[in-house]
């Protein structure tokens, strides 16, 4: 297996999904958004984004807090410490694989 | 899918303002505080008199203080949930290249805070109004038609590529009302919390017309979201 091979086996797969990029992307910007905030940005559906969020929580990268704001029910999502690093580390090493010979741009 | 060509962090810090809250609060504070001072030198005696800019001074502690606690409570009870709710990074550095690059814009990352606001706009107001808290003003009656104008370029100017600018003719409304006062004479009491009540009342009536009209394109939501998973 040539070298960028082994690197790109070695990308997360848990972050390498489209749906959960965003998810991480737009949770790594902010300090927290809630479940609205999330499905209106990333143009998700209620279940496609729970099932995501599922999957990121499990992985241990979002934190999941439900809570009120007034009466209203509130589901905050942040990254956590482990979540922020897995991203930084994806990100870090995606831009790697695209900055090498061979790539466009 | 919403545009994204702007970065989210900046997309957040935007959302913060789409409500008007914060000129709303920061404008009733100013007003408040310039019918304080106004009262003050109206009731008490004379040695006194000239402690109103502890009025100020407690005034905008207590709102450096209490602004973002206020604001939470304002969009939790009034605005939230009909675009969502997201706290926005804080003006802290922090490394964020690598999101940059990743959403594809070309310049330097943006600043990405809502700290901005009180940068740009509520010490942009507290130095401008400053030679009128203190005593000794060296303009005299000509203080508000030269100041607030300056005031109303500066805002425009410095909160241009920010992410709450204001409309250029927005600050030209500014500008005029300060104006007005090179013609209507002001009795000596109303003089000092005058450009307080100016900025105060321009930042209350655009905080107004952006609540409203925000409340006008997000109607309620009629089911609220929650997690199944």
């Amino acid at each position: 297996m040539s070298q960028r091979a082994q690197q790109i086996a070695q990308l997360d797969r848990v972050i390498h999904e489209p749906a959960r990029l965003t998810i991480m992307l737009i949770l790594y910007g902010v300090s927290e958004a809630d479940f609205l905030y999330l499905q209106r940005e990333g143009g998700f559906t209620q279940g496609n984004l729970s099932g995501h969020l599922a999957k990121l929580e499990e992985a241990g990268y979002v934190e999941i807090e439900k809570k009120f704001k007034g009466k209203v029910p509130l589901t905050v999502c942040r990254l956590t410490g482990a979540g922020k690093a897995a991203f930084s580390g994806y990100s870090q090493r995606m831009l790697g694989l695209l900055k090498s010979d061979g790539s466009p741009g | 899918m919403k545009d994204t060509s702007v970065s989210y962090g900046r997309r957040a810090a935007s959302y913060w303002f789409a409500d008007g809250f914060p000129e709303i609060l920061f404008g009733l504070a100013l007003v408040i505080m310039a019918a304080l001072m106004f009262l003050w030198r109206l009731y008490l005696p004379k040695p006194w008199i000239r402690f109103d800019w502890m009025i100020v001074a407690a005034g905008f502690i207590l709102y450096y203080l209490m602004e973002r606690r206020v604001l939470d409570f304002l969009k939790s009870h009034f605005t939230y949930p009909r675009t969502g709710y997201v706290q926005p990074p804080e003006e802290v550095p922090r490394p964020v290249q690598t999101v940059t690059t990743l959403s594809l814009r070309p310049g330097p990352p943006a600043k990405e805070n809502v700290t901005s606001f009180q940068w740009r706009t509520v010490m942009l107001v507290f130095w401008f109004c400053y030679p009128f808290i203190l005593n000794g003003n060296p303009l005299g009656r000509w203080a508000v038609p030269v100041l607030t104008p300056a005031l109303a370029i500066t805002l425009f100017a410095v909160n241009r590529r920010s992410e709450h600018p204001y409309r250029w003719w927005s600050a030209l409304i500014l500008g005029l009302t300060g104006l007005v006062f090179v013609w209507v004479d002001v009795p000596a009491s109303l003089q000092r919390p005058l450009p307080l009540l100016l900025a105060g009342g321009w930042l209350l009536a655009q905080g107004g017309c952006t609540l409203v009209h925000y409340l006008r394109a997000n109607p309620y939501p009629r089911a609220p979201e929650g997690v199944r998973a």
